[in-house]
């Protein structure tokens, strides 16, 4: 903390550092402050969170900034290079590159939340649980988590995407249902490592239950690392999804998505190269600010730097 | 003002008018955290002749970090400053990093308290040994192996031949602690810095493996410093015992004098030590003096403490 | 207060098998204070283990008060045994404040007051009303070793035990933390069973010991004969001799009890 002694500051600051808090919300504040402070003095992972700001800020303002709704043709002016009237330069089909990526933006960020939500419960539950209850619980979970952690991601998402029919949706689904497993794997690990601690033990003769051990005691001490893992995924998250879009099985047209916006410019490569080149920077700077973002969580949340003095 | 002249400069060593192994004055550790500067050995100087001294103190009293600056193994983010710091003739402070690499080991070893962390789990335990003894001079491979078999005995392993093939994990906490001593003492250093070394152990345990140190010190003339938070131990084992707190030394004693410690620090320690006499009563707890981090301070440090 | 009886615990199965306990009997009066002393493997924590039903591979008969304990524990008999563990930095949930984590066995008991109790308690383990938001990392070893202690302590248990309560302690602290284990004993009437290697420290708490070797008692021990060193068995005379510091001369006489 290299911003002045502790003491001296008033307000927010001091209630936020101050000894002794006098609730649980003040604890709870005081902690993610203090995480707050060790996170903002990394340049990089403030960089991250930067990027990932940025692209929420977009997403949320998309109308606005776009100035149109992406999908407006003009065949007149098709194939454009970036200019002060279309930044980006113009599509195959006339539309301005720089309101679809603007619009892409949201597609990107729907597909982060879903994937997110569905994910990090499916692999939080069934590591705990595999890994609280062992024997046959978990021998049985870990093997499904095995099937799935056999193939290669995109050719069981394309599995999947052939069998749900292409969509965003089912893209998410698809992405969401071959991510989980290295979650299980993880949360297995950490569960493994938690369950013959004191303090398990010590809610275990309190006369705590396995579901209160497994939701109070281990799940939260699985979810940091979780978080991390999930952050530094995104990047590979994106990817397939953009992959997906590429090979048509994703976001279908007119949708603005990055990947298939690549998908569809890949012919103009050499002629017009801003046509897919733009889109793919787009992608490259997301995943790198959530690259980054996961970096810079790691060294706050991870619970082996953190705990123990 | 009886203290002072009962205190001990622990300058003088347990055989007076030979030179002694490690001359050490002035002796401060700071490292640089996110939270500021911490101190955490305040001007240290003792000397170490072929003797058995003792470092007691709390934790936090700055006895490991005493003990990691003499070999200059101190983390990366600390400093180590001091106004003498002598190995045999050699100033350890000025030395190269060559030259410390070339002490550690082979000249002033050091044990640390678990030998779980300190032996490689990939090894056997008999070519770590025998590594240890080719690194440090110049023999061949059968000479070493020999050498490495005669010293497991030396620390009273029964089937030295047996345990040369062992894996670390195959080994007890006592046995490690054992191999640890062998590897170290091996390459014949003058100086061995044991931190904790008996602390995981249990005490019948402890006593072997102490005595083991015991007989290098009679034997060979080796200078021992033994740094532990056991009043009782280092009272019954070392020749001068070392009390610090705060990064200073309170006191410097001969260890058969323990007893008769003046310092109230020393005294509190030894008060609330449980003892087998049948006493219930409430023990004695230890009152801390802020003035104790002052005393003997003819120059106040400008409140850069 | 408790009674043990043919009591054994048997890990694994077949050639494994390892007999951790074996042949255990003990008999603790209520408000009595109990010692366990052996050295490592000796199965003295395997024992409070099985007592507190963490461990469940064992035989024999366990009764508290007259009840017998089963292998299965219902919610309702935690209450009136709990345990105080070794290292006060793995005991407490780092991801909790102390108000969570003194909370946590009032809900689990339905006892309502909770604010009113976690304030009491905190004050018998001597500790302020501050502390009741801090987390664990805010605390030094002895004030966790105390929170550890008014956790056991808030269901108002008859019987504690102790697992090596002060051995990553400073001695000072350890002190402070004895002083308040007796402390606590007088004024709640508890029963102790407490488990050391350290004798020292057994016997300052307790008046009556019993020294395990290889899953087994090996003897019982008064205070007096662990103040004299008369003792009969030569296994508690060498962990005697050892307790009392280095001595060479009394080394080589030491041998090893299999």
């Amino acid at each position: 903390m290299s911003d002045g002694t502790l003491g001296t500051k008033s307000g927010s600051a001091s209630w936020l550092l101050a000894d002794s808090p006098n609730n649980a919300f003040q604890a709870r504040c005081q902690r993610l402050y203090i995480g707050w402070l060790s996170f903002k003095s990394n340049p990089i992972a403030m960089l991250g969170l930067a990027i990932v700001l940025f692209l929420c800020l977009v997403a949320l303002f998309a109308p606005i900034v776009a100035g149109g709704d992406g999908t407006t043709q003009n065949l007149a002016n098709r194939l454009a290079p970036p200019s002060a009237e279309h930044w980006f330069g113009t599509d195959e089909l006339g539309r301005d590159i720089f309101a679809r990526i603007v619009w892409g933006s949201r597609v990107t960020l729907y597909i982060i939340f879903l994937v997110s939500i569905i994910v990090m419960p499916i692999g939080l539950l069934i590591g705990t649980t595999a890994g609280l209850l062992g024997g046959a619980v978990d021998s049985t979970l870990m093997r499904i988590t095995d099937i799935f952690l056999a193939f290669p991601r995109l050719i069981l998402a394309l599995a999947f995407v052939a069998v749900l029919g292409p969509g965003l949706e089912n893209a998410v689904l698809a992405i969401a249902l071959t991510t989980w497993s290295p979650y299980a794997r993880l949360a297995r690990a950490e569960t493994l490592t938690l369950r013959n601690s004191e303090y398990i033990m010590a809610a275990q003769i309190l006369g705590a239950s396995r579901i209160r051990i497994l939701i109070a005691h281990i799940m939260p001490m699985c979810l940091s690392s979780t978080v991390v893992r999930l952050t530094l995924d995104m990047a590979g998250i994106i990817l397939t999804a953009a992959g997906l879009g590429f090979l048509g099985l994703g976001a279908q047209p007119p949708l603005a998505e990055w990947g298939a916006m690549i998908a569809s410019g890949r012919d103009f490569l050499l002629d017009q190269w801003w046509v897919p080149t733009i889109p793919g920077i787009a992608i490259l700077v997301v995943s790198l600010g959530f690259n980054l973002l996961g970096d810079g969580l790691r060294d706050v949340l991870d619970p082996r730097s953190s705990g123990a003095k | 003002m009886t203290m002072n002249k009962m205190k001990m400069t622990g300058f003088e060593t347990s055989s007076p008018g030979e030179a002694p192994l490690i001359s050490v004055r002035d002796l401060h550790v700071r490292f640089a955290t996110p939270k500021g500067q911490v101190h955490a050995v305040r001007g240290v100087g003792f000397d170490l002749g072929k003797e058995r001294l003792g470092i007691v103190g709390e934790s936090g009293s700055g006895k490991s970090q005493t003990g990691r600056a003499l070999l200059r193994l101190t983390a990366g983010n600390g400093s180590i400053e001091a106004s003498r710091m002598m190995f045999d003739g050699k100033d350890l402070m000025q030395a190269s990093a060559k030259t410390m690499r070339s002490i550690r080991g082979s000249r002033i070893s050091m044990i640390m308290q678990d030998p779980k962390y300190s032996l490689n789990p990939v090894l056997t335990v008999g070519k770590q040994i025998a590594e240890s003894c080719r690194r440090h001079e110049n023999v061949s491979r059968a000479e070493a192996k020999r050498r490495a078999l005669a010293m497991l005995e030396t620390v009273r392993i029964r089937e030295p031949e047996k345990v040369y093939s062992l894996y670390p994990h195959q080994v007890s906490g006592g046995m490690g602690q054992r191999i640890m001593i062998a590897m170290m003492l091996i390459t014949n250093p003058q100086v061995m810095i044991a931190d904790e070394p008996t602390s995981a152990l249990d005490v019948t345990v402890q006593m072997q493996v102490l005595s083991l140190l015991d007989d290098m010190v009679r034997e060979r003339g080796m200078g021992l410093v033994l740094i532990s938070h056991d009043l009782n131990l280092v009272s019954s084992f070392c020749d001068r015992v070392l009390v610090m707190y705060g990064g200073r030394i309170m006191e410097s004693l001969d260890a058969k004098n323990l007893d008769q410690a003046q310092h109230p620090y020393t005294r509190g320690l030894l008060n609330c030590l449980p003892r087998l006499d049948g006493n219930h009563d409430d023990l004695p707890v230890l009152r801390r003096d802020p003035a104790w981090l002052t005393e003997g301070d003819d120059v106040p440090e400008g409140g850069a403490a | 207060m408790i009674e043990i009886e043919d009591f054994s615990i048997t890990f694994g199965s077949g050639k494994n098998q390892i007999r951790a306990v074996r042949n255990f009997n003990l008999s603790v009066a209520e408000g009595e204070s109990y010692g366990l002393v052996g050295e490592s493997g000796s199965g003295k924590s395997t024992v409070l283990r099985a007592m507190v039903g963490i461990n469940s591979h064992w035989d024999g008969t366990i009764r508290v008060a007259g009840e017998a304990l089963t292998h299965k524990r219902s919610v309702e008999s935690r209450k009136h045994m709990q345990m105080v563990f070794q290292d006060p930095y793995g005991s407490l949930h780092p991801r909790r404040t102390l108000d969570d984590t003194l909370s946590e066995p009032l809900v689990i008991h339905g006892l309502d007051n909770r604010e009113e109790r976690i304030l009491k308690i905190l004050k018998e383990v001597g500790l302020g009303p501050e502390f009741r938001f801090r987390y664990p990392h805010q605390l030094s070893g002895g004030q966790r070793q105390r929170v550890a202690i008014a956790r056991a302590l808030i269901l108002e248990p008859r019987v504690i035990l102790l697992d090596e309560p002060t051995s990553a302690l400073d001695v000072s602290v350890q002190a402070e933390i004895l002083n308040l284990l007796s402390a606590l004993r007088k004024a709640h009437g508890l029963t102790y069973i407490m488990v050391s290697h350290d004798l020292a420290v057994v016997g300052h708490l307790c008046s009556r010991i019993a020294v395990m070797n290889r899953g087994e008692i090996v003897e019982e021990i008064t205070e007096d004969q662990m103040r004299t060193g008369e003792v009969t068995h030569a296994y508690t005379k060498q962990l005697w001799t050892a307790s009392q510091g280095y001595d060479r001369a009394a080394l080589e006489t030491f041998q090893e009890f299999a």
